[in-house]
C-alpha cells in the first residue's frame, strides 16, 4: 500500500536526525563507558585489556595498602546528602508553592518565574555567588566566627554546610513547580468535606490536602534527588574532602588520577543507584498514591 | 437588514452523486468497521448516516473525505472515481464533531484557510467569506478569536469554513453533539434549511434517532459496520426491517412471535387474527395502542391491562403497561380530561394496520 | 493558626526565600563594580574589570565560545527534537516503540556520567579515525544530544494536547503536505517551539559539566574560564564575567514573559 509506505518514509525522515543523534552520542558512548568498567588500567590510565573486575575491587576500596574504606564512605555520603538536601528543599518548596497558589492568577506566572530564573544562570555561577558570601570576612563568615560556628578568619567554605546549601539553592525550583502545579489542581471541596465530617484543620491537611499534593512531591523527589546525586560542581566548589561525592570521585579518576576503568565503575554504581532510586520512588509512590497518576 | 444571499454557485446536479460500492474497512485483524456496504445518493440530498457509536457511521464519512482509504470496494463522488484521490483534492468538505476549529488563526482566517490553500485571488477570497457569513449569520464574528466564541458560535464557524469552499457534498459528522437541547434544536431547523436553500448534497452522521428523522431526506442505519436498512424517515420508523432498527428508533413493543398460521398469530399477549407477513416480532408502535377504561363499552379484540406508570410529557402522556405480564407502551395525547392512573386496570385496543412485523436482528 | 496569621507567615517566608535565591547573584552584580580587589568589602563603584574583560583576548574568545556553543546547539536541537517530537506523535511505530524510551535516557543520566561518557568516547573515535577533536565541535554535538530530549518532549507534549481533527481539517481544506506544515503546523506549534528554543539554549547557558568535559584547549567557555581561574579565589573579574551571563539569562527571562503574556492576550 502506497500510503503505508509514505507514512513510513515520513517517520524515518522525522524521526531518524533524533534517534541516531541520541543512538550515536548517548547510547554508544555510555555502553562503552560502562564496558571499560571490565577493563583494566593501563599505562597512562587509559583501559586495556583483559577483562577483570579489578576496577570494582579498586572501588570496594581495595587498594595495594590494603582495604581502605574511603570509596564506600565517599558513597555514603552522596545518599546522606542528596536525602538531606531533598528533605530541605521539600519543607521550602512545600509552603511557597501553597503561597504560589493562593495568590492572584496574573501574579502566579511572575512569581514562579522568579524562582526558576536563577536556576537559569550556570551552574558554576551560582557557586561562585555562595562563595562570595560564604568567604572569610563577609558578614555571615563574620557572624557565624562570633557565634563560634567557625575559627575567626576562616569562611564558611569549603564545608559540608556550603554543599547543602548549594544543593538546595540548585535543586529548589525542580520542587516548586510540580508542587505548585499539585496546589493548583487542588480539589478544594475534598478540604471542605474533610472540614464538614468533623476534621481538625490539621487531620484535613492530611487526609484531603497531602494526598493531592503527593503525586507532585513524588516527581519533585525525583527531579532533585536524581541530579542531586549526581552533583559535581558545588561539591567541588563549596565543599572540601570530606564532603565529597561520588560524582567527584569518578571525574577524578578521569582528570588527576587517571584510572578510567575505576571511573567508569563508578559512574556504572552512580547509574545503578540511579536506577534502584527512580524504582523505589516510584514504587513509594504507588503505595502512597493508590491509583492516583505519579509522573515518571 | 442584510439583503438576501446569492444563492451559491449552481453546479452541474452529477457532482454531487455519491456512489458507494461493496465498501469494506478493517482496523485490525478481527476488527471489522465496514462490511460490504453499498448505497447511493442522490444530488441535493440530505443523507443521514444513523447508529450507535462502533457502527461504522464515522469510519465511512472519513473514507468519503478521504481521510481513509477502504479495504475493497470503490467510492464514486460525482460519477469520478475517488481511489488514491486524497482529501486536498476532493471537492468534499467536512464540519468535525470536535470543528477542529485553528487556534493560531480567528474566524476570517480560519474560514479564508481553504480558500487560501487553493490559492484563489484575495478579491475572491474575501466576496466568498461575505457572502458565506452572512448567509451563515456570523458576519459580525469575522474578527474574533476562535476561544472568544460560544458552543454554537464555533459550530457556525465550522459550517462556514467548509461551505466557504462551495464543495459537491458537505460532510458533517455529529456537528450538533456538544450542543444543549434548545440550541440543538433550532441549529437542526437552520442546517436543514441551508441545505434546502443551497441544493447542496448532505451527508450528516448522528447517533441521535430523533434528530435523523427531523432532518433527512434518507436515513441509512448502520450496525457492526453493516447496512442495516435504508429509506425515508417514515419507513425505517413505521416499517423497520429488523430487530435492531425498530430497537434503535426507539421502539419498545416488540413481541415475540410464537406460532404464525394463514389467520393470524400468536404472541405472549394473545392471539391477533388477520394477514399478517413471515417475521420473528410483531411490532406495535406507541400510536397503535389505545386506551379504554372498563366501564367503557369494549371494542372487539380488547386485552385487559394493567397501568404501572404515567409519565406526562406536556402534549401526551406515556403509559407503562403490563399486560399478561408483559411491558408495553402507549403515548396518548392529551385532551383536557383525567386519563387512567397507575394501578388502573384498561382495556387495550390493538390497531394491527399500524403494526408491522419484522425479522430478528441481522436476518433482514 | 489563624488564616490572617498564616498568610503573614506565608508572605515573611516568601520574602527569605526570594532573598535566599537572590542575594548569590546580587553580590556578584555589586561586586563585579568594585573598585577594590575583594568580594568582601566594596569600596566604591568602578567599571575597571569591565573594561579588563574586554581588553583580555582569551575571556573574549571564551564569551565568543560560549555565545557559539549556545545558540549554535540550541538551533539544531529545536531542529531536530522539534521533527523527533512531531514523529513519535504523528506516526505508528509499531515494533520501533521503545525508541521512545530514548527520549528519557539523557534526562536521568546524571551530567557528570554523560560528559565523561561523551569524553571517553570522543577519544577513542578520535584515535581510530582521527576525526572528532576535542574543541567547539565535540561541545555542540554533545549539548545538541542533551538538548534533543527536552525538546522533542515540549514538542510532543504540546501536539498531544491538539485536537487531533486538526490534522485532518487541515488536509479537507485542500492542503497539500508543504501547504499543512507552512500554513497549519509550524504556526500552530509556534509558541511551543518558541518555549523550547529558550529551554534549550537555558539549558545550554546552565550547563558547564559537559561542557568541561568535552571542550579542547582552544574551545574554553566562559564558565570554563571562571572554573580554572576560581582556584586563586573569586575575584571581581570573575564576578564582572558572571555578572555578564546573569544579564544574559535576565534577558532571557524578560524574553519569555514577553512571549508568555503576548500569548495570553491573544488568547482573550
Amino acid at each position: 500500500m502506497p500510503k503505508l509506505a509514505r507514512d513510513t518514509q515520513h517517520l524515518l525522515l522525522t524521526v531518524t536526525p533524533g534517534v541516531l543523534c541520541i543512538l550515536v552520542f548517548l547510547v554508544l558512548p555510555s555502553l562503552y563507558l560502562m564496558g571499560m568498567a571490565f577493563l583494566t588500567n593501563g599505562p597512562y590510565g587509559l583501559p586495556t585489556l583483559p577483562l577483570s573486575l579489578q576496577a570494582f575491587r579498586e572501588l570496594a576500596g581495595f587498594g595495594f595498602l590494603g582495604w581502605s574504606p574511603g570509596n564506600l564512605y565517599t558513597l555514603l555520603r552522596s545518599v546522606w546528602q542528596t536525602l538531606l538536601a531533598t528533605l530541605i528543599v521539600t519543607l521550602i518548596a512545600y509552603p511557597a508553592a501553597y503561597y504560589i497558589s493562593t495568590r492572584p492568577a496574573r501574579w502566579r506566572a511572575l512569581m514562579l518565574l522568579a524562582v526558576v530564573v536563577p536556576s537559569w544562570t550556570n551552574q558554576v555561577i551560582r557557586s561562585v555567588g555562595w562563595m562570595n558570601i560564604l568567604a572569610p570576612g563577609t558578614p555571615l563568615a563574620d557572624f557565624a566566627a562570633r557565634l563560634g560556628f567557625i575559627e575567626p578568619q576562616m569562611g564558611l567554605f569549603p564545608s559540608q554546610f556550603a554543599v547543602i546549601i548549594g544543593l538546595v539553592y540548585n535543586f529548589l525550583p525542580f520542587m516548586v513547580l510540580p508542587l505548585y502545579a499539585a496546589f493548583e489542581k487542588l480539589d478544594m471541596a475534598q478540604v471542605e468535606a474533610a472540614r464538614d465530617l468533623f476534621a481538625s484543620p490539621l487531620s484535613a491537611f492530611r487526609h484531603a490536602v497531602f494526598p493531592q499534593t503527593l503525586p507532585g512531591l513524588m516527581a519533585g523527589v525525583v527531579l532533585v534527588a536524581i541530579p542531586a546525586f549526581g552533583m559535581y560542581v558545588v561539591t567541588e566548589l563549596l565543599g572540601g574532602g570530606r564532603s565529597m561525592m561520588i560524582g567527584n570521585l569518578v571525574a577524578r579518576q578521569f582528570a588527576q588520577a587517571s584510572n578510567w576503568p575505576l571511573g567508569a565503575a563508578g559512574a556504572l554504581i552512580m547509574i545503578a543507584v540511579t536506577l534502584i532510586g527512580l524504582k523505589v520512588l516510584r514504587n513509594l509512590g504507588r503505595r502512597l498514591g493508590g491509583d492516583r497518576e505519579v509522573v515518571l | 437588514m442584510s439583503e438576501p444571499a446569492p444563492p451559491m454557485q449552481q453546479r452541474a446536479r452529477s457532482a454531487s452523486s455519491i456512489g458507494i460500492d461493496q465498501v469494506s474497512r478493517r482496523f485490525a485483524a478481527d476488527a471489522v468497521a465496514l462490511d460490504d456496504v453499498s448505497l447511493d445518493i442522490q444530488p441535493g440530498e440530505f443523507f443521514t448516516l444513523l447508529g450507535p457509536s462502533g457502527c461504522g457511521k464515522t469510519t465511512l464519512l472519513r473514507l468519503l473525505a478521504g481521510l481513509d482509504q477502504p479495504d475493497s470496494g470503490l467510492i464514486h463522488i460525482g460519477g469520478r472515481s475517488m481511489q488514491g484521490v486524497p482529501p486536498h483534492r476532493r471537492s468534499v468538505n467536512t464540519v468535525f464533531q470536535s470543528y477542529a476549529l485553528f487556534p493560531h488563526r480567528n474566524v476570517r482566517e480560519n474560514i479564508r484557510f481553504g480558500l487560501e490553500m487553493q490559492r484563489l485571488s484575495a478579491a475572491e477570497i474575501s466576496r466568498r467569506i461575505e457572502r458565506t457569513a452572512a448567509l451563515i449569520g456570523i458576519d459580525k464574528l469575522l474578527e474574533r478569536g476562535i476561544d472568544q466564541l460560544s458552543g454554537g458560535q464555533r459550530q457556525r464557524v465550522a459550517l462556514a469554513r467548509a461551505l466557504v469552499n462551495e464543495p459537491d457534498v458537505l460532510l458533517l459528522d455529529e456537528p450538533l453533539s456538544a450542543l444543549d437541547a434548545g440550541l440543538r434544536g433550532r441549529l437542526q431547523i437552520e442546517l436543514r434549511r441551508l441545505q434546502r436553500q443551497l441544493g447542496m448534497t448532505f451527508v450528516f452522521v448522528t447517533h441521535d434517532q430523533e434528530e435523523a428523522m427531523v432532518m433527512s431526506d434518507r436515513i441509512a442505519v448502520l450496525n457492526h459496520g453493516r447496512l442495516a436498512q435504508i429509506g425515508t424517515p417514515q419507513a425505517i420508523y413505521e416499517k423497520p426491517a429488523d430487530e435492531f432498527v425498530a430497537r434503535f428508533m426507539g421502539h419498545e413493543n416488540l413481541l415475540p412471535i410464537k406460532k404464525s398460521d394463514a389467520t393470524g398469530i400468536e404472541t405472549p399477549i394473545g392471539r391477533f387474527s388477520g394477514d399478517f407477513a413471515e417475521g420473528a416480532y410483531l411490532l406495535l408502535p406507541p400510536q397503535s395502542l389505545i386506551l379504554h377504561r372498563l366501564d367503557q363499552p369494549a371494542a372487539p379484540d380488547c386485552i385487559e391491562a394493567v397501568v404501572d406508570e404515567c409519565l406526562y410529557r406536556g402534549g401526551m402522556t406515556e403509559y407503562r403497561l403490563s399486560c399478561s405480564d408483559w411491558p408495553l407502551v402507549a403515548t396518548l395525547a392529551n385532551q383536557g380530561r383525567p386519563g387512567p392512573a397507575a394501578g388502573d386496570r384498561v382495556r387495550l385496543e390493538v390497531v394491527t394496520r399500524a403494526a408491522a412485523v419484522l425479522q430478528a436482528e441481522g436476518d433482514g | 493558626m489563624s488564616r490572617g496569621r498564616l498568610t503573614a507567615f506565608l508572605r515573611g517566608f516568601w520574602y527569605a526565600l526570594m532573598l535566599f535565591l537572590y542575594a548569590p547573584l546580587l553580590v556578584v552584580v555589586v561586586f563585579s563594580f568594585n573598585s577594590i580587589n575583594s568580594s568582601a568589602r566594596f569600596a566604591g563603584f568602578s567599571l575597571d574589570w569591565y573594561k579588563r574583560l574586554f581588553a583580555n583576548d582569551v575571556i573574549m574568545q571564551a564569551l565568543w565560545n560560549t555565545a557559539v556553543l549556545a545558540t549554535v546547539s540550541t538551533l539544531i536541537a529545536v531542529v531536530i527534537g522539534g521533527m523527533l517530537g512531531y514523529g513519535f506523535y504523528r506516526y505508528r511505530l509499531g515494533r520501533l516503540s521503545w525508541l521512545v524510551w530514548l527520549i528519557y535516557l539523557p534526562v536521568i543520566m546524571p551530567d557528570i556520567v554523560f560528559g565523561i561518557a561523551e569524553m571517553t568516547f570522543f577519544v577513542l573515535i578520535n584515535q581510530w579515525l582521527g576525526i572528532l577533536a576535542p574543541g567547539l565541535g565535540t561541545m555542540i554535538i554533545a549539548h545538541v544530544t542533551f538538548q534533543v530530549p527536552f525538546v522533542a518532549l515540549l514538542v510532543n507534549a504540546r501536539l498531544l494536547a491538539l485536537d487531533p481533527s486538526l490534522f485532518e481539517a487541515a488536509q479537507d481544506l485542500y492542503a497539500s503536505p508543504w501547504q499543512r506544515l507552512s500554513a497549519f503546523l509550524l504556526p500552530t506549534l509556534r509558541p511551543a517551539i518558541a518555549a523550547s528554543f529558550l529551554l534549550a539554549l537555558t539549558l545550554s547557558i546552565d550547563d558547564f559539566v559537559i561542557s568541561f568535559f568535552t571542550a579542547g584547549p582552544e574551545s574554553t567557555t566562559l564558565p570554563i574560564y571562571i572554573w580554572s581561574a576560581i582556584r586563586k579565589g573569586v575575584t571581581p573579574e570573575i564576578n564582572a564575567i558572571a555578572t555578564l551571563m546573569i544579564a544574559t539569562v535576565f534577558l532571557i527571562a524578560m524574553l519569555s514573559m514577553l512571549g508568555g503574556r503576548r500569548r495570553r492576550t491573544s488568547d482573550t
